[in-house]
């Protein structure tokens, strides 16, 4: 695929805090590439400073193929995002579209379109402060897409959705992404990014914490954990082989094991004694690195660069 | 500048379609002609100087003298014979309007006042014009001293002293002095005119900065700078709003005019107005509006909410307003030390210049040219800071911006 969007080794500084070190990824067409990172770690700074409306101290955004930022080939739906009050929804889809550019004829027919998509049909007459908060952030999706973008950006574009319009919304993403488009995606919702996302990029404190395939990612981070629920003794419990570490809670036990063990052979190794009233068998979820990062104890990571030895790239 | 020009296009549409402003942008001129037209006809009601009579007690015999004086002056009253005796005056007045009796006897020389009684209503600005009347009551005064005609004409004759600047001397024909007047209407016309869309470009122009603060509010302000710089927004804004003040301008004369024609009739409205002073008086106001507008823009931008402004704010929003307050000592001595420093102050100057040119019938181009210096550079200097502020203070969001980071802006 090819690459799209190029961020090298981008730095940024408020007042004397650093709060981004060396922040480096690419965005290719036809990919879903997700940002990802507990708040005020540094997501919605990157995607401003690609979007040219900061600048960064130290780095290179390159768009290739592009000399400078083409502004009308993006959409941007920003976290923090509204659109003027008293205004009618075509008329401010058409104003979006017309900065970008694009012809008035085509963005209202596309408009018209992508309401009908939404469930939105027959309120392009309506004003944004008629619209609930649902339908108004449908119609703020929709003003970042009418415009045909090569590249989509977008912060959390979810939140504040009902599940129905964020299967619908997903849905759409999808279908770019197949067309071409290549697409930056910020979210909190993990399952989301686990369902949708190529590639992803974890970052933390302003620095990169992981970046690769979704596949790459499970594979190297996700082990197998296996969460007993039964009173053991914890003596025993370490007993067990292939087991990296013990997390355990009244009745519940989590064994987080060995990266590259078979799950039907260890449950053989098993002591015969053991209480187990129930057995779940399932791979670490990006929920729970996600969990693990953001709250800064780094023990999978830890324990994942101790066990294996290697530098994930 | 393509896209300033759709910003601009977009705060214009926007605007004309919000019912608010349609109304705002009518009610005002509205108010005005139907307050002016009101005014005129309640005018027609005050008492009516023609109508005032003034019966004359008159035993001196000098009552054909009075009459000659109010022909040759053309007094505002009329003259009538009574016999009537004092002390039936008061219930006379007490059911009379307009009216007047004046005795006119011996007390002229004994006591050397003469009563003149009045009704409730009498204006006074005719009571105090028939102290005209001294003069023939001095006549008959002297009269009886026994001058001869020479004499007489001698010492009746009053003496008046007669102002004259210089630039009056050498014109003193009539029709020099209307040529003065008609350079006088040259200057308030255009001068009037221009001060009109000065005053309603900034009103319109302190939209900017509502509209500015709207769009943090909203939240919008990122969407739009992922497709417009910064400077492209405000410069789209300050263009945008130049053009509504210039809607209102209009509407405001389309009602104006008609109504100047019909309460002034003859006046040569076009004629006064199309005169070469209103490129300058215009250049002025655009001058004026584009630093305020600056202004506007760049505090609008700091502020998330009108509702929130802290003291630091709304002493920038009263800077247009400064000028104000000095009008009535320049109006005074538009010459003075007071009135030239103001032409030199940047945020004063667009008014008061333009006040003072319209009262000054000789100009200090040196002045004028310093002065619009000035404001250029002025105008140049703030929108680069408004600039500044605005790229930073548009996408802080939920806050208002303090003093301190503002400066910090300014200087980076």
């Amino acid at each position: 695929m090819d690459v799209l969007l190029s961020v090298e080794g981008l730095e940024k500084s408020f007042k004397d805090k650093k709060v981004l070190h060396n922040i480096s990824f690419d965005v290719r067409k036809g990919e879903i590439m997700a940002i990802l990172g507990p708040n005020g770690a540094g997501k919605s700074t990157t995607i401003r400073n690609i979007m040219g409306i900061m600048y960064p101290d130290e780095g290179k955004i390159t768009f290739h193929g592009y000399n400078e930022i083409p502004r009308n080939k993006i959409g941007y739906l920003p976290e923090e995002r509204g659109l003027y009050k008293n205004v009618k929804v075509m008329d401010i889809l058409l104003y979006l579209a017309d900065l970008k550019d694009y012809p008035q004829n085509k963005a209202k027919e596309r408009a018209l379109t992508y309401l009908k998509k939404f469930d939105l049909e027959g309120k392009e007459h309506v004003k944004m402060e008629e619209l609930s908060k649902g339908m108004a952030q449908k119609v703020q999706f929709i003003s970042s897409i009418l415009h045909e973008p090569e590249l989509l950006i977008l912060d959390e574009p979810f939140s504040g959705l009902d599940p129905l319009s964020q299967e619908l919304l997903k849905e759409e993403i999808r279908h770019l992404a197949r067309n071409g488009a290549a697409i930056l995606l910020s979210s909190h919702q993990m399952n989301v990014v686990e369902e949708m996302c190529d590639r992803l990029f974890m970052i933390q404190q302003g620095q990169k914490v992981i970046y690769g395939t979704l596949d790459d990612v499970k594979m190297k981070y996700a082990n197998f954990k296996c969460t007993i629920r039964g009173k053991n003794n914890l003596e025993k419990l370490e007993q067990i082989p292939d087991v990296q570490r013990i997390e355990s809670k009244e009745d519940s036990t989590v064994l987080y094991l060995h990266k590259d063990i078979a799950p039907a052979k260890w449950l053989k190794k098993l002591p015969d004694d053991m209480v187990i009233n129930e057995l779940v068998m399932d791979r670490i979820s990006l929920h729970e690195i996600f969990i693990d990062v953001a709250t800064n104890k780094n023990l999978l990571l830890a324990n994942e660069q101790m066990g294996e030895g290697d530098e994930h790239a | 500048m393509r896209n300033t020009m759709k910003v601009a296009k977009w705060e214009i549409k926007r605007n004309l379609k919000n019912k608010s402003f349609v109304i705002g942008l009518f009610l005002t001129p509205i108010l005005m002609v139907v307050f002016g037209f009101l005014g005129n006809l309640m005018g027609g009601d005050t008492p009516d100087n023609e109508n005032a009579k003034i019966y004359v007690h008159d035993e001196l015999n000098t009552f054909a003298n009075l009459e000659a004086m109010v022909e040759q002056y053309k007094l505002p009253f009329e003259l009538e014979k009574t016999n009537i005796q004092e002390a039936d005056v008061e219930k006379k007045l007490k059911d009379a309007e307009n009216t007047a009796y004046f005795f006119i006897d011996n007390r002229a020389f004994n006591e050397g006042t003469l009563p003149f009684y009045t009704s409730e209503d009498f204006p006074e600005s005719i009571s105090s014009q028939v102290q005209i009347f001294t003069e023939a009551v001095k006549l008959v005064q002297m009269q009886n001293l026994g001058l001869t005609e020479e004499q007489l004409a001698a010492v009746s004759t009053p003496i008046t002293i007669q102002a004259l600047s210089v630039d009056q001397l050498g014109k003193n024909s009539e029709q020099e002095q209307a040529m003065d007047q008609e350079q006088l209407m040259q200057r308030i016309v255009p001068g009037v005119f221009a001060g009109v869309i000065l005053l309603s470009i900034i009103f319109t122009g302190m939209m900017i900065f509502q509209s500015a603060s709207q769009e943090k509010k909203d939240k919008i302000a990122e969407i739009i700078l992922s497709s417009v710089t910064p400077g492209e927004l405000m410069q789209g804004k300050i263009v945008g709003y130049f053009v509504l003040g210039l809607v209102q301008v209009l509407v405001f004369f389309a009602f104006g005019i008609p109504f100047i024609l019909w309460a002034m009739n003859d006046l040569p409205l076009f004629e006064y107005l199309f005169v070469p002073e209103l490129l300058l008086f215009l250049l002025i106001a655009v001058l004026g509006y584009l630093l305020f507008a600056a202004i506007f823009v760049g505090i609008g931008a700091t502020m998330s909410d009108i509702s929130t402004a802290g003291n630091f704010q709304g002493l920038v929003i009263m800077i247009p307003f400064v000028s104000f307050f000095f009008i009535g000592p320049v109006a005074s001595d538009p010459t003075s030390i007071l009135a030239q420093v103001l032409s030199y102050v940047p945020f004063t100057s667009p008014v008061i210049l333009l006040f003072r040119l319209v009262m000054l019938d000789q100009w200090s181009w040196v002045e004028i040219s310093v002065s619009l210096a000035i404001l250029i550079m002025s105008v140049w200097l703030f929108m680069k800071l408004a600039g500044k502020i605005f790229k930073v203070g548009i996408l802080l969001y939920g806050k208002n911006a303090t003093p301190g980071e503002i400066w910090k802006w300014m200087r980076a």
